[in-house]
């Protein structure tokens, strides 16, 4: 029975793809084992969406934070672009210091309105612009993320202000309408498309076949007198106290790591929070509910400094929403290299101990001058 | 605390159990009444729905000792119906989103604008003084914020304010309603259909256009992944590298 079975040799010819994948093409003929390297595939830009002059808007409103939207505003631009027809035009409002570029998502236009970082509360100021740029442009939509970081409360405020059909915490959304959870996700209801929608995280897929044209436009923005609100400032929040979930930067280690305290000290010089890996925790080098990853927390900070962490899929599980991911470890093939910014390939102590000699004397925590 | 007793507001909606679908008090409201009645003071809760819902009187329960009742019918605008009852309080507190209905937590935006008053919304703590009231804002990631903001004004509680509101029976037998008039309000149709919740939302995503061979490129050809690899240099050079990255992307302030 044995010959009957049609043997494959194992080291057919293959090529290795610009992504670093190998791949076997039947029919090419070569030596056996022998890697072909494709050149890396040029990327070709995206068509441009819109066609020629535009006689319609749609509007997104976000804030920016470090000079970067969220996922989640970005998701509301592509939602609006997708809206769009091809005479449609999409602006965006973006308050705060913006520096990436949103052209990507579907942006034709992005408006820079200079209000400081999101961090001053204003928002009769902020409301005003809004309602200013609702009027100079006439959308056909307005379309926002409904975020806790303030866009969802400038949809309430811009949405009462104007008086326009509003729909919020939007689940699902086409061109012939909208849904929205209702008691507490029993029901869902849904209607035709709103001039208003404050979408829910995860309503729109980001991958667009189309780019915006992302022309750039920064406009002054006077303040607002006689402000009911005033901003007396954040009490400083020490992220050691923090939970894992609701801290923006994380000091994380694993198995890599035998000096706990340089690992505290950089922390604390970080103003992080502290992440373990299960190996770390399991040897009780840190407590329970300090383990990141499948069965510990999943955390959606901004940095994540992983530390002597290999990376199990379990770990990379934990940390999916994360911004951006620092990784030091000595093997250069661990997976958390393909998740990572930025890996860095020493020993983990050695680094440790160079990044808190360079850092020494000074304090990232709000509010303490170095 | 200032010798005239403030005068404050709580609006109430109607909750749902979750579980067994059953009417009971709105969770996030009952936030709102238990920081009101911290702060003293004259303490109304003014509801606007159905007058004969007997879950009302768990408001009593919880700490509210009377309850101005506007009657409306299913489906009618709450937020015009609550403001006819809201003229001459200092504050008005209420939940950030009701869990019986629609829940957009559009009706303390709705109330502010149309009373002209400031909002605060995401509270979870107040302070009153005479003329303003401070108060302390939670924001993402386990930020606070303090806002001073003038009287008389609307306030949204944040739905995880550190307040635990507590039962007593006693207190539901001795509330009282005061029924007001109907507001004459022309019945409106509700845009919205509603229907039993599927599974999972479905995302929206662009028409898929490409030729085969582009989309079997695609599904073959992993997204590139990775950033950038030091593995070149002193540690001395690899720490600066990962405090240039930080500062390059203004994660801390340097």
């Amino acid at each position: 029975m044995s010959e009957a079975l049609k043997r494959i040799n194992p080291r057919r010819p293959f090529q290795v793809t610009a992504e670093g994948l190998k791949r076997i093409v039947l029919g090419v003929a070569g030596e056996a084992g022998a890697s072909v390297h494709v050149a890396h595939r040029d990327a070709t830009p995206k068509p441009l969406r819109l066609r020629g002059e535009p006689t319609g808007q749609h509007l997104v409103i976000a804030h920016a934070d470090r000079g970067a939207l969220t996922a989640h505003a970005h998701e509301a631009i592509a939602a609006a672009a997708l809206l769009a027809d091809a005479a449609t035009a999409v602006t965006v409002l973006v308050f705060g210091d913006l520096s990436e570029k949103l052209a990507p998502f579907g942006a034709d236009r992005v408006i820079v309105a200079a209000v400081g970082d999101g961090a001053h509360f204003d928002p009769d100021r902020e409301l005003a612009v809004a309602a200013e740029q609702v009027a100079r442009l006439a959308p056909r939509h307005i379309v926002m993320p409904d975020s806790a970081i303030g866009d969802g409360d400038l949809g309430r405020r811009l949405a009462a202000r104007l008086g326009v059909s509003v729909a919020t915490h939007v689940v699902e959304l086409a061109p012939t309408g909208v849904a929205a959870s209702w008691r507490g996700g029993a029901e869902m209801a849904r209607r035709d498309l709103p001039r208003m929608l404050l979408l829910d995280p995860g309503t729109t897929d980001l991958a667009l076949p189309f780019s915006g044209a992302g022309e750039r436009v920064e406009i002054e923005v006077p303040p607002f007198p006689d402000s009911r609100y005033r901003d007396l400032g954040s009490p400083p929040v020490d992220s050691a106290q923090l939970g894992l979930e609701d801290a923006d930067f994380i000091v994380s280690a694993g198995n890599g790591v035998a000096d706990v305290p340089t690992l505290l000290a950089l922390a604390k010089t970080f103003d992080a929070a502290i992440g373990a890996s299960r190996v770390a925790v399991d040897d009780g080098r840190f407590a329970r509910h300090q383990q990141v990853g499948a069965t510990g927390k999943t955390v959606s900070a901004s940095v994540y400094m992983a530390i002597g962490i290999s990376g199990a899929v379990q770990h990379l599980q934990g940390i999916r929403a994360v911004r951006h991911v620092i990784a030091i470890n000595t093997d250069a093939s661990a997976p958390i290299a393909q998740r990572a910014d930025l890996t860095i390939v020493d020993d983990a102590q050695a680094v440790m101990e160079q990044l808190l000699e360079a850092t020494r004397g000074r304090n990232f925590a709000p509010g303490v001058t170095p | 605390m200032t010798a005239t007793a403030r005068r404050i507001a709580v609006l109430a909606a109607l909750g749902r159990n979750p579980v067994s679908g059953k009417a009971r008090p709105n969770r996030d409201d009952l936030l709102a009444l238990e920081l009101a009645r911290q702060l003293g003071g004259d303490l109304t809760l003014i509801h606007a729905g159905n007058p004969d819902e007997a879950a009302l009187g768990d408001y009593f329960a919880y700490g509210a000792s009377s309850l101005d009742l506007v009657p409306l019918a299913d489906g009618g605008d709450v937020a015009s119906a609550l403001v006819t009852r809201l003229a001459g309080y200092d504050l008005i507190l209420a939940g950030s989103r009701a869990e019986g209905g629609e829940g957009s937590g559009l009706v303390p935006y709705l109330v502010a604008e149309t009373l002209g008053l400031p909002i605060v919304a995401d509270v979870i703590a107040i302070t009153l003084g005479d003329e303003a009231t401070e108060v302390t804002q939670a924001l993402a990631k386990g930020q606070r914020r303090r806002v001073r903001v003038t009287l008389p004004a609307v306030i949204a509680v944040y739905p995880k304010a550190l307040v635990t509101p507590r039962y007593a029976y006693a207190r539901r037998l001795a509330g009282r309603v005061t029924t007001y008039v109907a507001p004459a309000m022309e019945p409106v149709a509700s845009p919205w259909h509603r229907e039993a919740a599927k599974k999972r939302p479905v995302k929206f995503r662009a028409a898929e256009t490409k030729s085969g061979h582009a989309r079997m490129l695609s599904a073959i050809v992993a997204e590139a992944r990775g950033g950038a690899v030091i593995a070149a240099g002193t540690p001395a050079d690899k720490a600066q590298a990962i405090l240039a990255y930080l500062r390059l992307h203004k994660l801390i302030d340097w």
